[in-house]
This record gives structure tokens, C-alpha cells and sequence, in this order.
């Protein structure tokens, strides 16, 4: 009896011995020893160009070749070209791209063109599924695969907040001023009319040194404000049976006359506003309110301000006095983001996929949220909580408990097979909107275009693809 | 190897048949090789094009079955092409005539001799050397609302804030269109017309002076008759131009409010690039080749009557 103790604990500890070096290894660890039979080699990157491309430039890309001597080619593509250089490239079968920054709205595209390589069988092989369960759900359930496989690893978390003054919201003056005229607290806006109520009130108090909100208003960023506003006020893109466009209903109205409106309040010239202008109002305490990605609020919390890559942003006159709240109505749009890919047409994919795992791995992609010049923001569950970062200013952790809140409630971008048409559409229609045209005129071309596009693609095509799209928990508000 | 004489009996060594052959066909062997980089480069692509135009390829879709008159149809149907066309006529009709008064008043000014002349002159022609894209993102700061300079002055001479949306307002948004495209190319039009006026015959604009004729009379009877080719050729280059105009406007607008401003260029990239309707933008671009072999056509016959 012993004897068969003995020699069953010798077992368990011959077998914890054995299995206990490839446990310790996280998925960082695996992927650069795996890579090591690939030193020498070159694999290219699709990235972002500007900002983003500092990551692979300056700190991953350098790091995986001291790490693996693999080389890494990093290929800046201006955001709207992305598309068309990746499809360019599969098309022409030339394979110049192994890895891909890919926007999830793309995947059904280029998925079922052929151009992204399923990732399944890479993730079981080097044993990446357990670090994906920590991408947060909004991601990991939405922007990861496409007819169930994997073709992408969500590795942005885009997300739009709302940022506000804290010092004039908490000023008792203006607190009591605004109780006094509408009768409720001077706080983050619940809904848009609060927003508005807030956003007059301070124009009226405090400009021309502080305006109310100022919001970006150039293309394409006020087409993921309208769908998000759209659907929150209860609207539908389609009609889910015939494929035809509801965007021209009521709700659309509305929330046209609203973003229209609400210009008033903004300072002169918002209709031209882009990231950079909506930034720097903001950072010069301009603005008492913006709606924006996560970077406004690094940057204007003085984050990085010492990076020579950040020398553009201008110095945060407002850093500790930023508040982050959701946007009204509480479901923010998950505008944009970036999946990691592996080309289909790559001629070193298992080298390619390895670079990609290392690069979201939980380690590694920790370290690439950090960096203050780059713009890839948090969207792992460890990294919101992640001590070191929650350190970084005195209120990471109120700003990482947004984005954790924001990212579980956001509304997924529309995503249909050629959805870059439909955003088009969309961008001219808001653009015409700030030209002056009439809303309800904009709102019928607009269901024009939409159908036009659906009938090009196919109704049926799409009707499936919109289907698997409206079912998803982040479609449309529940 | 035969010889022959000629008629002053000297004797001529008559070339073998190679070397006829080689004589004959000379000319044609040294060009060769030029017209056959000219066919690879220029006419490949336009029959490839062709044939394209009648395929049903898109970037996601590479079905290269004949889709007959199909993209031809879709162009009639295509409300958008026919307002991108629109604008790009109304552009040019109101640049190109601007674009010559400035030149022609401009050059009328520096026909003299004055001191300086010619540092003025290569001054003024600065604009045409700059490339578009960068005249046009120039003029989109010009105009900023904010930080623009042209607010400011015009807001000085006002007594007020004048703020005007140039790039987004429709009734402004082509005179910032018109106003770059004229800077930027009056200049060209400018040495052109100086050169062909420094041509005119002096004689007879002495002997009209002798006989007291007025400037009107001496412009309408010597001066435009002697320059009208020079006017025609610069007309048909810049007009040209104009319908292939895409930087300034794409630095300026995007196209935009909506597709206000979008000519045919801008579309054309629109769907070939941005859209992917290969098959559909190859059939555009057959249209506007179309349209300018009848503009042009039309024009040098008109020169070819003129003269």
C-alpha cells in the first residue's frame, strides 16, 4: 500500500515536473520560442500609418527581433487605404503582407473574399485559447470571427467616452445656476436633452473662453455619433424582412435635427472640426464637454506629455479636471478598433500568426496600451485592471472603469458585406447636414443610397449577413 | 558585291539586298523600339480597360464574364456621374474664362519694359510650379475659420467677426474652389500670352496709333486676331485641366458638402479606389475619354476654320 502511495506521488510529481515548464509559459513565451525557428526571416505588417505605426516601429517591432530575430517590416497605409492595399495585395496574389491590421467592420468583406487566413487551427496549436477568454466580451464576442471562425484578434479598444470639466460640473455658482433654471443636478448628461440643457447653459455662462461641448464634425467621425444616437433613440438601419433602409424614419429625423442644433452651442466653425481640432479645444479648456476615443483622455490627463511623438498635442491646460462619464443614454459606439490578422496570401503565415499572438498576448499587449504615443487603448480585462497602468495618472482608475463600463455596453459599428459604401453614404449625408440642407431631404437620399448599395450586393446576401449582425448583443439596444 | 556607274561615270558601290532592306527599313527599326514601349504603356492599358468595361469585376468579386452593355447602362442610370459631370462643366466654365482675363491683363501689364520685369514675372509664375495638392491644403488653412488669414482681413475691413465657412457653406464653397484653381494657374495662361503678345507686329500697332485708333479697336482688330492660336492652345490645355481637375478639390472639400463639389475625376476614384467597381469605373473613364476626344475634336476644328 505504501508502495503504490509512494510510487503515485512520485507519478504526480514525475508528471507535474514534466508539465509544470509549459504551464508557466503564457502565450507571449510560446509564441516567441516557437518563432525562433524563423530567425532570419522578414514578415511585413499592414499597421495604421502615423502614430500608430510607433508601436511595431519603435517598441514591438525591435523587441520581437531581439527576442526572435525575425524581422518585422512595418507598412504605414493611411487608415482609408488600408482596405484597398490588403485586397489589392490578395488579389494580385503578390503576397507582400504576412500580418494585417484589419477594422472589424472589414471581416465579412475581406473574410469572405478569401483574404484573411483562418486563425482556429494556429490559436489550438500554440495554445492561445485561454488568453482570448480575457479580451473583453464587446470584442472578443463581436470582433473576432466571422462564420464562427476566428480571423482576427481584437487588439483596440476603441470605445467613445464622454469627457467633461470637473471643475466647472462642480463649481457651486454654476451648480446652483443650472439647478435653479432646469431643476435637476448639474452632472454627466444622461440623455441628449440633458446634454443640450448643459451645453447651452455653459455657452451662455462662459463663452467665448469656454463653449459648452465642442464635438468632431469632418468626416468620418460623426457618422459613429449618428449611429449611435440613431439606434439608441430606438431607430433601425433595416428593415430586417425586406432589406429596405429605415434610416429616413422619424428617429433619424430627430437625431438629425438634434446634431444640427446642437452646433449652436459649439464654438463658431465646429462644422469643420476634425480628431486633432476637437483635441487641442479640449486640451486649451475650451470645450467643457467632447465625445471621443480613449487618447483624449491620456493626453489630457498630461499623459506622454514629454514624448517627442506627442510634441503636436498641445499641452493640457485641463489635466486633473477631466471627468469620464458614458455617453448619453448609456451604450457609447465601439467606433472602429483594429483586429490583428494573418494575410491569406502571406508566404511565412505560422511566423506571421506568432508575431500576432506575442503582440496581443496579454504581456505584451499590456506594455502597448501603455505606451503614451501610440493609440492602442485598453481591452483586456487585465488590462483595466491592471495595477501599473490604474498608477500611471491620479485618475487611470476612474478612466479605466469607463472604458471597462463603456466597452461592455457599446454598440457595435454597422458591419455588411461592403460596408465601406454604406459608410460613405453616411459621411456625405452628415457633411450635407452641416451644409444646410434639409434633413428629411439628406435622410431619403441617404435610404436611396443604402438601398441601392443592398440591391448591388444582392438582398439576400446581405439580408443573411444582417441578420447574423442584428443578433449580436451589442446590434441594437435590448 | 555589284557596282554601277552613274551619270558622271564615277563608280558607286551598289548595297547587297541585306543591306536595301536594312537602308529601307532604317527609319522604321530606329522607332521600334519607342513605339513599342509607347503601345505597352499606353494602348495596352486602354484595350485591357476596354475590355474590363465590360466584365463585372469588383474588388471583391473578379468575375471576368462578359457582362455585355451593362456598366454602359449603369452610366445612364448613375444620377451621381451626371452631377459629378455638372460640376466639373461648372467649374470650368467659370475658372477657364477667369483664369484667361487675369493671364491676358496680367501680361498686357508686363508687355513693357519696366525695371524689374522679369524678377516680377517669375515671381508671379511661383503659384504654377507648386504642386496642386499642396496649393490646395495651402488654401484650406488660408481659409480656416479660426486661424485663417483671409478671415481675419476680411473681418478687419468689416469691423466685425466675419466668419465663414468656406469649405462647408454652399454658397462659398465654390468660389474657394474657383479662387485656388485661379491663383494657382492665371499664371500659366499669363506666360503664354506674354510671349504671344511680345509677337504681335509692332508696325501695325504703330501705324493704328498714327491713325488714332482706340485701345478697344487696336485689341478687337491687331492684337486678338494675331494671339488667337496661342488663346486656343492655351484654352484647350487648361481647359483639359479642368476637366480632369482632382487635387485642389480633393485638399479642399473631399468633394463635400455631400458630393457638392465632386467632379468626375473625384468620383471616378471614388469607385475605382475607394468603392472597387473596377469593371464600372473602367466604363466611366471610357465616357470621359469620350467626352474629351469630342470637346478636343471640336475645338481644333474650330482653330482649323479660325485659320
Amino acid at each position: 500500500m505504501k508502495f503504490r502511495t509512494l510510487l503515485g506521488v512520485a507519478a504526480i510529481l514525475a508528471l507535474t515536473g514534466v508539465s509544470a515548464p509549459a504551464a508557466d509559459k503564457d502565450a507571449a513565451d510560446i509564441a516567441v520560442e516557437a518563432a525562433k525557428k524563423y530567425a532570419g526571416t522578414t514578415i511585413s505588417i499592414v499597421w495604421e500609418a502615423g502614430l500608430q505605426s510607433l508601436d511595431p516601429l519603435n517598441y514591438s517591432g525591435p523587441k520581437w527581433e531581439k527576442l526572435t530575430g525575425i524581422k518585422v517590416k512595418v507598412v504605414e497605409v493611411p487608415t482609408d487605404q488600408m482596405f484597398t492595399k490588403i485586397m489589392q495585395d490578395f488579389k494580385s496574389g503578390a503576397g507582400a503582407y504576412d500580418a494585417l491590421n484589419v477594422i472589424p467592420s472589414w471581416m465579412p468583406d475581406l473574410a469572405r473574399a478569401g483574404a484573411l487566413e483562418p486563425l482556429d487551427k494556429y490559436v489550438d496549436k500554440f495554445g492561445y485559447r485561454d488568453e482570448l477568454q480575457d479580451i473583453a466580451a464587446a470584442y472578443r464576442d463581436n470582433q473576432m470571427q466571422y462564420d464562427g471562425k476566428i480571423f482576427g484578434f481584437p487588439d483596440d479598444g476603441d470605445v467613445m467616452l464622454l469627457y467633461y470639466r470637473k471643475d466647472i460640473f462642480e463649481d457651486p455658482k454654476m451648480k446652483e445656476g443650472f439647478k435653479a433654471k432646469f431643476g435637476y443636478e448639474l452632472a454627466p448628461p444622461k440623455d441628449w436633452k440633458q446634454l443640450d440643457d448643459i451645453g447651452q447653459f455653459i455657452t451662455d455662462k462662459m463663452a467665448p473662453k469656454v463653449y459648452g461641448a465642442g464635438f468632431f464634425r469632418t468626416a468620418p467621425y460623426p457618422q459613429y455619433m449618428f449611429q449611435e444616437r440613431f439606434r439608441m433613440e430606438g431607430g433601425k438601419f433595416f428593415n430586417a424582412d425586406t432589406m429596405k433602409s429605415t434610416v429616413n424614419s422619424d428617429v433619424g429625423l430627430k437625431v438629425f435635427k438634434q446634431m444640427l442644433a446642437e452646433n449652436k452651442f459649439m464654438p463658431p466653425g465646429v462644422e469643420q472640426w476634425n480628431f486633432v481640432d476637437n483635441l487641442a479645444a479640449f486640451l486649451q479648456g475650451t470645450t467643457a464637454m467632447t465625445i471621443s476615443w480613449p487618447p483624449y483622455g491620456r493626453w489630457a490627463a498630461g499623459y506622454g506629455s514629454g514624448e517627442e511623438a506627442l510634441k503636436w498635442v498641445p499641452k493640457s491646460q485641463v489635466a486633473g479636471k477631466v471627468g469620464y462619464a458614458l455617453t448619453p443614454l448609456g451604450r457609447p459606439e465601439l467606433g472602429v478598433g483594429f483586429d490583428l490578422s494573418v494575410s491569406a496570401t502571406s508566404k511565412n503565415k505560422e511566423a506571421a500568426y506568432l508575431f500576432i499572438q506575442w503582440l496581443n498576448s496579454k504581456k505584451t499587449s499590456l506594455e502597448r496600451v501603455q505606451l503614451p504615443y501610440t493609440l492602442r487603448d485598453p481591452f483586456r480585462l487585465s488590462h483595466y485592471a491592471s495595477e501599473k497602468y490604474r498608477a500611471l495618472w491620479p485618475d487611470a482608475p476612474a478612466y479605466l472603469d469607463t472604458i471597462k463600463t463603456s466597452g461592455e455596453k457599446g454598440l457595435l459599428d454597422l458591419s455588411l458585406l461592403q460596408q465601406d459604401k454604406y459608410d460613405e453614404a453616411m459621411t456625405k449625408a452628415i457633411s450635407s447636414l452641416w451644409a444646410g440642407e434639409d434633413p428629411k431631404t439628406i435622410l431619403d437620399r441617404m435610404a436611396q443610397q443604402f438601398d441601392a448599395i443592398t440591391e448591388k450586393v444582392g438582398i439576400e446576401n446581405q439580408k443573411a449577413v444582417y441578420k447574423v449582425w442584428a443578433a449580436k448583443p451589442g446590434a441594437y439596444p435590448q | 558585291m555589284t557596282f554601277s556607274l552613274s551619270f558622271n561615270g564615277t563608280e558607286h558601290r551598289r548595297p547587297s539586298r541585306l543591306g536595301r532592306v536594312l537602308e529601307d527599313r532604317l527609319p522604321y527599326l530606329i522607332v521600334a523600339p519607342a513605339i513599342l514601349v509607347l503601345l505597352l504603356v499606353g494602348l495596352f492599358p486602354l484595350i485591357y480597360s476596354l475590355i474590363v468595361s465590360f466584365q463585372r469585376i469588383t474588388m471583391t468579386d473578379n468575375d471576368t464574364s462578359f457582362a455585355g452593355l451593362l456598366n454602359y447602362a449603369e452610366l445612364f442610370r448613375d444620377t451621381r456621374l451626371w452631377a459629378s459631370l455638372g460640376h466639373t462643366a461648372i467649374i470650368t466654365a467659370i475658372a477657364l474664362p477667369l483664369e484667361l482675363l487675369i493671364g491676358f491683363l496680367m501680361a498686357q501689364l508686363f508687355i513693357d519694359r519696366m525695371p524689374g520685369r522679369q524678377l516680377f514675372v517669375a515671381l508671379l509664375v511661383l503659384p504654377t510650379v507648386i504642386s496642386p495638392i499642396v496649393a490646395g491644403a495651402t488654401w484650406r488653412l488660408l481659409f480656416d475659420v479660426r486661424f485663417g488669414p483671409i478671415g481675419e482681413i476680411l473681418s478687419f475691413f468689416a469691423g466685425e467677426p466675419i466668419r465663414i465657412l468656406w469649405t462647408v457653406n454652399p454658397a462659398y464653397v465654390y468660389p474657394a474652389i474657383i479662387i485656388c484653381e485661379v491663383w494657382q494657374w492665371s499664371p500659366f495662361m499669363f506666360l503664354l500670352l506674354l510671349a504671344a503678345l511680345s509677337n504681335v507686329d509692332q508696325s501695325q500697332l504703330e501705324a493704328a496709333e498714327i491713325d488714332g485708333a482706340s485701345y478697344l479697336r487696336v485689341l478687337r482688330a491687331i492684337i486678338l486676331p494675331a494671339i488667337a492660336p496661342v488663346i486656343a492652345v492655351a484654352c484647350l490645355i487648361r481647359g483639359l485641366d479642368l476637366v480632369r481637375i482632382f487635387d485642389i478639390i480633393w485638399a479642399l472639400t473631399e468633394g463635400g458638402p455631400g458630393s457638392m463639389t465632386e467632379t468626375i475625376s473625384l468620383y471616378t476614384y471614388v469607385q475605382g479606389f475607394s468603392q472597387f467597381e473596377t469593371s464600372y469605373t473602367a466604363a466611366i473613364s471610357f465616357l470621359v475619354i469620350a467626352l474629351l476626344t469630342l470637346i478636343t475634336t471640336l475645338v481644333l476644328k474650330r482653330m482649323e476654320i479660325a485659320r
